[in-house]
């Protein structure tokens, strides 16, 4: 009987899998050693290690939700596809030019990204439409097969091909990839206005580069893990995890495989609002804080907020992806001192190989890891469950090093600088996420935050002091996160046309100017064509929503806002609603609006959503919980007593007092005295000051912009 | 130090993030796009006495961490707790504000009666009245003629706005209304700014809080110090120029002598020309100023990405501007355009610091900013204004780099605009925008490519417009026996019967069908061309940043089918060394050497000493009655070569020489009367 779902994210050191049991609303987890060179040899180990421990038959199993990096670490490391790009004539140098800007402003060091495709296998072809959809240079036939005997002659394996104004129209786009694809049957050739049609030549050639540099490596991969799946007796269908938080299936990801390249913490966000609202917290800030970096994400509505700008490697990416920031903070972020004797940590890491000193694989530097272990933070027995013995000693001598030079003497010379080390670790990342709560215009104190990854609740709680926010959550299986928000998505595709139009009620707009007309058109086109794609996406996706969003901009300025029309106004849509939220959008952010004048609009998006059946997240039993031990942590500038729970012994409704550790196969929780942790329906932890009130504080509040004074 | 390190790192933090979180809140709050878009706009904060002790790392203006908020709040005798001083002023401010649409704004923020800090924003206002729209504008002279001049006064009087200021400022701009939404917005970013300075004071007393101050700016001193002993001591002397002050054709020469001995470095721009009657003169108040020191904090950032930015990191600089000259003048001379003549001061720096030791900076870069613009009437007669293009050059190459293509960081480091988006406003067509083969600067280390830009114009009664227009006389210089780069141009109609060069562009009225080239300058070389590895060449030809041409005139390089003959280039690099003249350590290009034949800097210097003992309101016209005279074909302008214009050096000396005696002559009695 099918009642299995398998989500699987594919990891630096970890492939996390994530079992549903629909029949019985029974959740497992299960980490997987991964395997660089090929990451679907761990995928077919770890399920067939599900299978064994958990009794299960892989017959089955009714859906595989598979996320991957490969895309995305192509692109930073440059092993994509042999690849060129056509573009219309006299626009060589898109990749070139890029948009201008420089990483730094003072640093004359600091280098240009490298391209991705080189000048030399850049292509000009006569071909560029106007502004207004019509052709203003088309190539005959001879060009055609000229360029094509160019491109043989480059040897290439992918084609991107982005000719200006295209995304008004793209079929001269076509008719020169179509003429490619003839040519060289052998390359796979993305065209711009396929991928992403949106104004703006250089993101919208990268969309199609980046997609075209991915594709025959993403493709080949995708064969294997079908095939090993397959091999296993799974008869389900795989999805691929997305950047908008959705899923897609192997066919579409295959053909929009830079769809894929960011998800890996588009799930983590997914999973985060999922546990947050179970919690009664819609406000999050999700915090994945893992060995290299820490990935944090704004929730103020109880769902992923999505942005259309952010980077993919060196490079912009203009499609909406759920909206994280990354910051060079992690467990093995190292510790060093300058020459005028101040303490730093990071930005470098020791990476997973050799890892921190503890670790006893060579590595001579200490990280936050090392910290957390000789301040009595994690158990160097218990650390991944005892599979992994840590070298208390080996930190300590390390940390020591740094405390001669920074001048520290005493006994405790090692754990003084351990603790040092942490709160400017908390201070950097505290600042960075004041940085992007004020760039969403809200108040921290309203926030909780959702702590996951292997160190994500080892720090939470030291780091919420300094950043203002006053609860923290922790979910039952931290390490795996990702898989299950994988497993918790819905399918889903986003569509963009650019139209400016200019829309507004009767009242400011003259009728014969009034541009709704032909945006319900065009929305109706995108309608179906959504429809169309989420028909052919397999059949464990039921009814579909579209969730319509436009940018707009009043007409005498440069800068856009997003506006999501709300699913109850969907019906009956006008320019005047939409024109209405606007204003109070851009009141609401940046504290004035001007209703008497039409706005304009400049792209229009369509998501769809195809409904898969959802998964209920199971009940924690309940529990008392038992202290399994005590031992010293040194806090505050002394060491106390701090007793041990397993987490497992946390059940639903318990309430742990701090100080406290909570360990657990995949983390451990430090909870600071003068806090306390309460377990909900789910096992969630919410940790609070004593004194906070421990129910929903935000879950129903629109969110507040930041300032919050009267004068 | 007299923290523990810990706690100076955290200080660091969390000091930054206030002007981080300041600058944000400005951004996001603020209505215009200057501020929105392109991000003129800056956030710190100060010490009591008015430094700035943090900077945000990249957000905002970069340049303006060696302000000092100090001589503005002198001026307001009765500082009490909720006033906001406000001032647009460059004399008053004593260089503060260093042009008219910048709006600055202090906040001193109390505790128990003193002041631990002060919050300060400044935006680039898009209009603050004057004689044209955005008050800018390089034919001013006066500052009159740049708009509505604000002293430093209270803008917030204990927490009650100034409502009669308010007024009179509605009545003295263009666009009041947006610019007091951007005032608002920089309000906002000052409360977060008290906020956390308080919330930080609360947490650790103010005592620790002005001892974190101080022992930050201790750190960053120690550090610039550490980078500045890498300079060798002694004195250094380099100058540049600009092509010309707009109002004439006589260009403007800027003159640094640094001084470095042991890490302490002194910058004296004696010998800098007068003060000129147009806007490119810098109000620095002649002290140490964020316009005069910008390089060197580029030079100390670059090779220490650690040091703090906060005023510290020029404790170890003085600097000499003498009065009345363009890098100090005298009220009122017009100053809008100052950042023409600060891109010009930076490279003398950078010159004089690659006199010093040439591996420690890079050659200039293509050292323009140009705003294209483009106007278009529909057939109604309606006029759309338009931003084509910023346009920059190429970065120079330096020790152990190529310079980058296209890009230029050192100004402004702004977007461009794409092509799409200009399209889809303007009926013109951008035809080309692309890296110009063979104008880096050759090198063993290259130059980076200027730019080609070429838009068609199609309707009627269009107009393009640009403003920057630099390098089209002199071009970037090429550094330890590196080439220079190529200059800047404007055709119309190139590779055409009808092409056209325009020289420097300031207003062109094309016909339909025309299409408008602009050309910009490439970064400098750096080093011998011919150590430059026959296989970079190489692939520099077969990626087109050089032709094959090239390959072999500037690099010796002989590429046979595409590929590098090695024997052939080992014959012809051979034969090149042998021909050619003395190492030049470095390249100024034929136009300025033909200049300096003439006015050489002792020339210049002896010149510029009489001509400042002359009345301000004489000394423009008779500075240009000199330049006239000795160089009459000095106003066929740029679009002829100035090594043309200037022609035979010998018979220019002997009217220099005639002009300087007269002058003295003029001189005498006035100096016996004195």
């Amino acid at each position: 009987m099918a009642r299995y779902r398998i989500g699987i994210d594919v990891g630096g050191t970890f492939t996390d899998f994530v079992l549903v049991d629909m029949a019985e609303t029974r959740l497992e987890f299960h980490k997987e050693p991964s395997v660089p060179d090929d990451p679907s040899a761990a995928v077919e180990r770890g399920m067939r290690a599900l299978a064994e421990g958990f009794g299960i038959s892989l017959g089955d199993v009714e859906l595989v939700v598979h996320g991957t990096t490969i895309g995305l670490n192509a692109i930073i490391q440059r092993r994509g596809a042999r690849m060129a790009l056509v573009v219309s004539k006299g626009n060589r140098d898109v990749l070139e030019l890029a948009r201008l800007r420089l990483p730094s402003s003072y640093d004359f060091t600091a280098p240009r990204e490298s391209p991705l495709v080189p000048r030399d296998r850049v292509f000009e072809v006569g071909a560029r439409m106007r502004s207004d959809g019509s052709v203003a240079e088309a190539p005959d036939a001879a060009e055609l097969e000229a360029l094509a005997a160019e491109l043989r002659g480059a040897r290439v394996d992918a084609v991107a091909v982005m000719l200006l104004n295209s995304y008004r129209d793209g079929s001269l786009e076509r008719t020169v990839s179509d003429a490619l694809r003839a040519a060289l049957p052998e390359a796979q050739v993305s065209e711009s206005s396929t991928i992403w049609p949106e104004v703006r030549e250089y993101e919208r050639c990268l969309v199609a580069a980046l997609n075209a540099y991915i594709q025959p490596l993403m493709s080949g991969y995708f064969r294997r893990l079908e095939a090993r799946v397959e091999a296993q007796g799974v008869a389900a269908p795989i999805y691929i995890t997305a950047n908008n938080g959705g899923t897609l299936s192997v066919a579409t990801a295959r053909e929009r495989p830079i769809e894929t390249a960011l998800s890996g913490p588009a799930s983590g966000v997914v999973a985060s609002t999922r546990v947050g609202s179970v919690a009664g917290r819609a406000q999050l800030i999700t915090f994945d804080m893992g060995g290299t970096s820490t990935d944090i994400s704004i929730c103020p509505a109880g769902v992923p907020e999505f942005t259309a700008s952010t980077e993919v490697g060196d490079f912009p990416l203009m499609m909406p992806v759920v909206n994280v920031s990354a910051i060079g903070a992690g467990g093995g972020s190292i510790l060093w001192v300058d020459a005028q004797g101040l303490l730093k940590v990071g930005p470098v890491s020791v990476g997973a190989d050799p890892g921190p000193v503890c670790y006893g694989r060579g590595g001579t530097v200490p990280a936050i890891t090392d910290c957390y272990l000789v301040l009595g933070i994690i158990d160097a027995a218990r650390f991944l469950d005892g599979r992994m013995a840590l070298d208390v000693e080996a930190a300590r001598a390390a940390l020591g090093g740094i405390a001669d030079r920074l001048g520290f003497t005493g006994p405790h010379r090692a754990r003084e600088v351990a603790a040092a080390a942490l709160r400017v670790a908390s201070a950097k990342m505290a600042a960075e996420i004041t940085k992007l709560l004020a760039q969403a215009g809200v108040d921290p104190r309203r926030y909780s935050l959702l702590a996951y990854g292997g160190a994500g609740p080892t720090h939470a709680n030291l780091l919420v002091r300094e950043a203002g926010v006053r609860s923290v959550l922790i979910p039952t299986a931290p390490g795996t996160f990702c898989a299950l928000g994988a497993i918790l998505a819905d399918v889903r595709r986003d569509y963009v046309r650019t139209a400016q139009h200019l829309i507004g009620p009767a009242t400011v707009l003259d009728p014969a100017a009034n541009g709704w007309p032909a945006i319900e058109a065009l929305l109706g086109t995108l309608e179906r064509e959504a429809a169309a794609w989420v028909s052919r996406e397999g059949s464990l996706v039921g009814a579909h929503d579209f969730v319509v969003s436009f940018n707009l901009r009043y007409p005498s300025q440069a800068y856009e806002l997003t506006v999501i029309v709300p699913m109850e106004l969907r019906d009956g849509l006008n320019g005047g609603t939409v024109a209405r939220l606007f204003h109070e959008e851009h009141h609401r952010r940046y504290g004035f609006s001007d209703p008497a004048t039409p706005v304009q609009t400049t792209t229009i998006r369509l998501g769809v959503i195809g409904k898969v059946a959802p998964v209920d997240l199971p009940a924690a039993a309940a529990g008392t919980p038992e202290p399994s031990g005590r031992r010293g942590v040194w806090h505050d500038g002394r060491s106390i007593p701090v007793d041990v729970y397993p987490r497992s012994g946390v059940g639903a409704g318990a309430l742990v007092r701090g100080p406290a550790i909570i360990e657990q196969a995949d983390t451990t929780t430090f909870l600071l005295p003068g806090w306390q942790a309460r377990a909900d329906r789910l096992g969630t932890l919410c940790l609070t000051e004593d004194a906070e009130d421990t129910e929903d504080t935000g879950a129903t509040e629109a969110p507040q912009p930041a300032e919050v004074d009267p004068a | 130090m007299k923290l523990d390190p810990v706690l100076v790192e955290i200080f660091f933090h969390k000091f930054t993030a206030i002007t981080e979180e300041m600058a944000i809140t400005l951004q996001r709050t603020a209505r215009t796009t200057y501020v929105k878009e392109a991000g003129d706009f800056g956030t710190s904060i100060a010490t009591p006495e008015g430094r700035l002790f943090a900077y945000p790392t990249d957000l905002g203006v970069s340049g303006f961490l060696d302000s000092d908020v100090g001589p503005a709040l002198a001026r307001i005798e009765d500082l009490e707790p909720g006033d906001v001083v406000i001032t647009n002023h460059p004399y008053d401010s004593e260089g503060l504000s260093t042009h008219m649409p910048d709006l600055h704004l202090i906040k001193p923020v109390f505790v128990d009666g003193r002041i631990v800090a002060h919050g300060w924003d400044f935006i680039h206002s898009s209009d603050i009245g004057g004689a044209v729209p955005s008050s800018i504008s390089p034919r001013f002279a006066e500052l009159y003629e740049e708009g509505f001049q604000i002293p430093p006064l209270k803008l917030v009087r204990a927490g009650e706005m100034n409502r009669d200021f308010l007024t009179l400022y509605r009545a003295n701009c263009r666009m009041p209304e947006e610019n007091l939404g951007d005032i608002e917005a920089m309000l906002a970013a000052l409360r977060v700014g008290e906020r956390r300075i308080r919330e930080l004071v609360a947490l650790h007393g103010v005592d620790t809080f002005l001892q974190a101050q101080k022992d930050l700016a201790e750190y960053a001193a120690e550090k610039a110090l550490a980078v500045q002993k890498k300079i060798p001591d002694g004195t250094f002397e380099f100058w540049d120029f600009l092509d010309d002050d707009f109002n004439s054709d006589i260009p403007v020469r800027v003159r640094c002598a640094m001084t470095a001995r042991d890490g302490e470095v002194h910058l004296d721009f004696t010998g800098s020309d007068p003060q000129v009657e147009a806007a490119y003169n810098i109000p620095t108040g002649g002290k140490r100023h964020p316009w005069l020191t910008l390089k060197l904090m580029h030079y100390v950032f670059s090779h220490d990405k650690t040091v703090p930015l906060n005023h510290g990191m020029f404790d170890h600089v003085t600097v000499e501007a003498p009065l009345g000259t363009v890098v100090n003048p005298e009220p009122p001379a017009a100053v809008g355009v100052r950042s023409a003549t600060a891109i010009r001061l930076n490279e003398a720096i950078v010159g004089a610091m690659t006199r010093a030791e040439p591996e420690l900076m890079p050659a200039p870069s293509g050292g323009i900013m140009i705003p294209s613009v483009l106007v278009e009437q529909d057939p109604g007669g309606a006029r759309k204004v338009m931003v084509l293009q910023s346009l920059v050059g190429g970065t120079g190459a330096r020790f152990g780099a190529d310079g980058v293509d296209g890009r230029d960081s050192s100004l402004a480091n702004q977007r461009n605009t794409p092509i799409e988006k200009t399209e889809e406003e303007a009926e013109a067509m951008i035809t080309d925008y692309a890296l110009r083969t063979d104008s880096g600067g050759a090198g063993r280390w290259r130059g980076g490519t200027g730019v080609a830009f070429s838009v068609r114009v199609v309707q009627p009664g269009s107009a393009v417009l640009g403003r920057g227009m630099e390098r089209f006389v002199f071009c970037p210089w090429g550094a330890a026996g590196g080439k220079p780069g190529s200059k800047a141009q404007v055709l119309v109609n190139p590779g055409t019967n009808r092409e056209v060069e325009l020289g420097k562009l300031d207003i062109f009225y094309p016909e339909p069908g025309d299409v408008v080239t602009i050309l910009t300058p490439g970064g400098g070389g750096y080093g011998d061309p011919l150590e430059r590895s026959s296989e970079l060449v190489g692939e520099d030809v077969r990626f087109g940043y050089v032709s094959e041409e090239s390959a072999r005139c500037d690099y010796g390089v002989v590429l046979v089918g595409g590929t590098v003959d090695a024997v052939a280039t080992e014959a012809l690099r051979a034969r090149m060394r042998e021909v050619r003249g003395p190492f030049k350590e470095f390249d100024f290009g034929p136009e300025r050497e033909a200049w300096e034949a003439v006015f050489d800097d002792a020339t210049m210097s002896e010149l510029n000493a009489l001509l400042m003992q002359l009345g301000t309101n004489v000394r423009g016209r008779r500075r240009r009655e000199i330049f006239n005279r000795v160089i009459p074909r000095l106003s066929e302008g740029a679009v002829v070569p100035l090594h043309e214009r200037v022609g035979d050096p010998a018979p220019a000396r002997r009217r220099i020489a005639e002009e300087i005696a007269r002058l003295r002559e003029d001189l005498a009695p006035r100096a016996a009367g004195d």
